[in-house]
C-alpha cells in the first residue's frame, strides 16, 4: 500500500472514531470493563500462584537415621536420597546440629543433653520435595528405605486438605477468567460490528470505485487498534492504583503474612497479558466483523 | 470493449435464467442505452460487467480480459476503469461534495496535490462549482446526481455504466444529466446506459439493445424507446 493510502487509513480512522463519537466511547467502555474485570481477576490469581507457590516451597518431610543404622545403609541412604529423581533439596542435619537449633529455642533447659554421649536427636535428612503433592507417596517409598526409622511430613490431612483448597481456588478463578475472555470477545466484535454496519453504504460505495480489501480494512483496523489500546491502558492505570493502595492497605496494617506480589512485577505481567488482549481483540473483532461486508 | 459470448445468468438451479444466451459486442466509444421491462435482466447484466457477479455460463471480455476468469484481487484495477452511475446515487449523505469526489482519487492512491487540482475541475465539469463545500444531503437530487457523474469520471475511466440514472429525477434535470453523458462520451469514453425513461432514449436516438426475458429482442442504432418490428 502506498503511503497515501496509508495516510488515508490513518485519518480516515480517527475522522471515523470521532464521527461515531458515542460509539467509539461504547466499544472502548466495553473494552475496559471487560479487561477491568479479566485484569482484577488475573491479579487475584496472580497472588494466590504466588502464595501457593511460597507454600509449597515451604512442604518439607524429615527423614530421620535409626540410631542402629550401619555405615553401610547410611551410605546407601546419603547415596539413594541424592540420587532420587522426585527430590528437589535433600540436607543432611546431623545430631549436634539438631540439638545446637534446639539449644537455640530452649537454651538452658536442654544444655545437659549436649554432650556427645547424652544427645537423644538422631541425625536426619531435610528434604523439598520437587512437587508438594507428592510428598505423601513420597514419604511412604522413603519409610521403607533401609536404616530410616520413620519420616514426617506435617499433618498428612492438613497438607492434602490444604492442596485440595489450593486446587479448587485455581480451577474456579481460570474458569472465570476464560469466561470473561470469552464474553469480551464477544461483546466488542459485537460493537465493532455494529460500527461496521452503520458504514455498509461507504465500504459499498468503495468496492464500486475499485477499492483494494486491504484498502477498506486498514482503517478499521486502526480503530480497532485504538479501541484496543485505549481499552487496555484505562484499566491497567485503574489497577494500578487500587493494587498499589491494596499494597499499601496490607503493609500499614501488618498484614504481611498475606504476602503480595510487589507493584512492578504485578503490573509487568498484567501489561505483558492485557495490552496484546487489547489491541489483538481490537484488530481481530474488526477484521471478523468486516469480512462478509468486504466480499461485493 | 465490451464482448458477450453465449451468456447465462441464472441465480440458482431452480430458477430459470436471468440472461439467455446473450450476444453483443459494445465498441470504444460507442453511446448504448438498454432498455427493457423491469426484470428483462437489465440490472443483471450491469452487474456482470463491473463482476459484482459471475456469469453462469458464456465468456464476457471487458477491456479485452475475459472476466470469468479475472482473479477476484484484480476486480478493483476493473472497477478503477469504469465509472458507476446509480439511480440512488450512492453518495457518503453526511460529506461534502468535495470529499466524495476527492475519496475515489484516494482509493486508487493519488497524491494529495492531484486530488486538489483535480476535483474542483470536475466539478465544475458537472456545473457545481459553488456547491464544492456543501454536504450532500443538503443538496437536491439533480445536484446529488451530478456529484455521482463527477465521482465517476474523476479517475478518467474508459467506459461508464449507469444504472437508470435519471429514474429518481424530473424530465428537465434528467435531460440535463443525459447532456452531461453525452459530453462525456463525446470525449471518448464509453457509455452503457440502462434506462426505462422513454423520452430521453427517443431525444437521444443512439444504440438501443432490447432486453426481454434475459434474451436481446432487438439491437439498433439510432434507436428509439419501442423496438421498430
Amino acid at each position: 500500500m502506498p503511503f497515501n493510502g496509508l495516510l488515508y487509513g490513518v485519518v480516515e480512522a480517527l475522522r471515523s472514531l470521532y464521527r461515531n463519537k458515542g460509539m467509539s466511547i461504547a466499544s472502548t467502555g466495553i473494552v475496559v470493563i471487560t479487561l477491568l474485570m479479566l485484569g482484577s481477576f488475573m491479579l487475584v490469581r496472580l497472588n494466590i500462584n504466588h502464595v501457593t507457590k511460597a507454600v509449597k516451597e515451604q512442604v518439607e518431610m524429615v527423614v530421620f537415621i535409626d540410631e542402629n543404622a550401619t555405615l553401610e545403609e547410611r551410605e546407601s541412604l546419603r547415596a539413594n536420597l541424592v540420587s532420587h529423581a522426585g527430590l528437589a533439596e535433600v540436607r543432611f542435619v546431623s545430631k549436634e546440629e539438631a540439638m545446637e537449633r534446639l539449644a537455640e529455642i530452649w537454651g538452658d533447659f536442654v544444655a545437659g543433653y549436649r554432650s556427645a554421649e547424652d544427645n537423644p536427636l538422631p541425625d536426619s535428612y531435610e528434604i523439598r520435595p520437587i512437587v508438594a503433592e507428592n510428598i505423601v507417596a513420597l514419604a511412604r517409598e522413603l519409610e521403607r528405605y533401609p536404616g530410616v526409622e520413620k519420616v514426617q511430613y506435617g499433618e498428612e490431612e492438613f497438607v492434602n486438605n490444604l492442596f485440595a483448597v489450593l486446587r479448587v481456588i485455581q480451577l474456579i478463578s481460570l474458569a472465570l477468567m476464560g469466561g470473561l475472555a470469552i464474553l469480551a470477545i464477544f461483546l466488542i466484535s459485537h460493537t465493532i460490528r455494529l460500527t461496521v454496519f452503520i458504514r455498509r453504504r461507504e465500504i459499498m460505495i468503495m468496492k464500486y470505485v475499485g477499492a483494494t480489501n486491504w484498502f477498506i480494512r486498514w482503517p478499521f483496523i486502526l480503530e480497532g487498534l485504538v479501541i484496543g489500546s485505549f481499552g487496555a491502558a484505562l484499566p491497567l492505570a485503574a489497577l494500578y492504583y487500587l493494587y498499589d493502595a491494596s499494597v499499601g492497605w496490607v503493609v500499614s496494617n501488618n498484614l504481611l503474612f498475606l504476602n503480595l506480589i510487589a507493584v512492578p512485577s504485578v503490573m509487568l505481567e498484567l501489561v505483558k497479558y492485557l495490552v496484546p488482549l487489547g489491541t489483538g481483540l481490537g484488530v481481530l473483532g474488526s477484521l471478523l466483523s468486516m469480512d462478509r461486508f468486504v466480499r461485493v | 470493449m465490451i464482448e458477450a459470448i453465449q451468456l447465462y445468468q441464472r441465480y440458482n438451479e431452480h430458477n430459470s435464467f436471468i440472461l439467455n444466451d446473450l450476444n453483443f459486442v459494445i465498441n470504444r466509444g460507442e453511446f448504448v442505452f438498454v432498455v427493457g421491462p423491469s426484470g428483462a435482466g437489465k440490472s443483471t447484466l450491469l452487474k456482470l460487467l463491473i463482476r459484482e457477479i459471475l456469469p453462469t455460463r458464456g465468456t464476457l471480455k471487458v477491456f479485452g480480459q475475459d472476466l470469468t476468469r479475472m482473479p477476484r484481487r484484480r476486480v478493483p484495477y476493473l472497477r478503477r476503469n469504469i465509472g458507476m452511475v446509480f439511480q440512488d446515487f450512492r453518495l457518503l449523505e453526511e460529506r461534502t461534495a468535495y470529499d466524495n469526489i476527492a475519496f475515489v482519487m484516494q482509493v486508487t492512491g493519488a497524491p494529495a496535490g492531484e486530488i486538489r487540482r483535480r476535483v474542483p475541475q470536475v466539478l465544475e465539469m458537472v456545473g457545481l462549482s459553488e456547491k464544492i463545500w456543501d454536504r450532500v444531503c443538503d443538496l437536491s437530487g439533480g445536484e446529488q446526481q451530478r456529484i455521482g457523474l463527477a465521482r465517476a469520471i474523476i479517475n478518467r475511466p474508459a467506459m461508464i455504466i449507469a444504472d437508470e440514472p435519471t429514474g429518481n429525477l424530473d424530465p428537465v434535470t434528467s435531460l440535463e444529466i443525459m447532456n452531461l453523458l453525452r459530453g462525456i462520451n463525446i470525449r471518448g469514453t464509453t457509455v452503457v446506459v440502462a434506462t426505462h425513461d422513454r423520452e430521453i432514449v427517443d431525444r437521444f436516438r443512439k444504440r438501443v439493445i432490447y432486453l426481454e426475458d434475459g434474451r436481446i429482442a432487438g439491437d439498433e442504432q439510432k434507436g428509439v424507446y419501442v423496438r421498430a418490428i
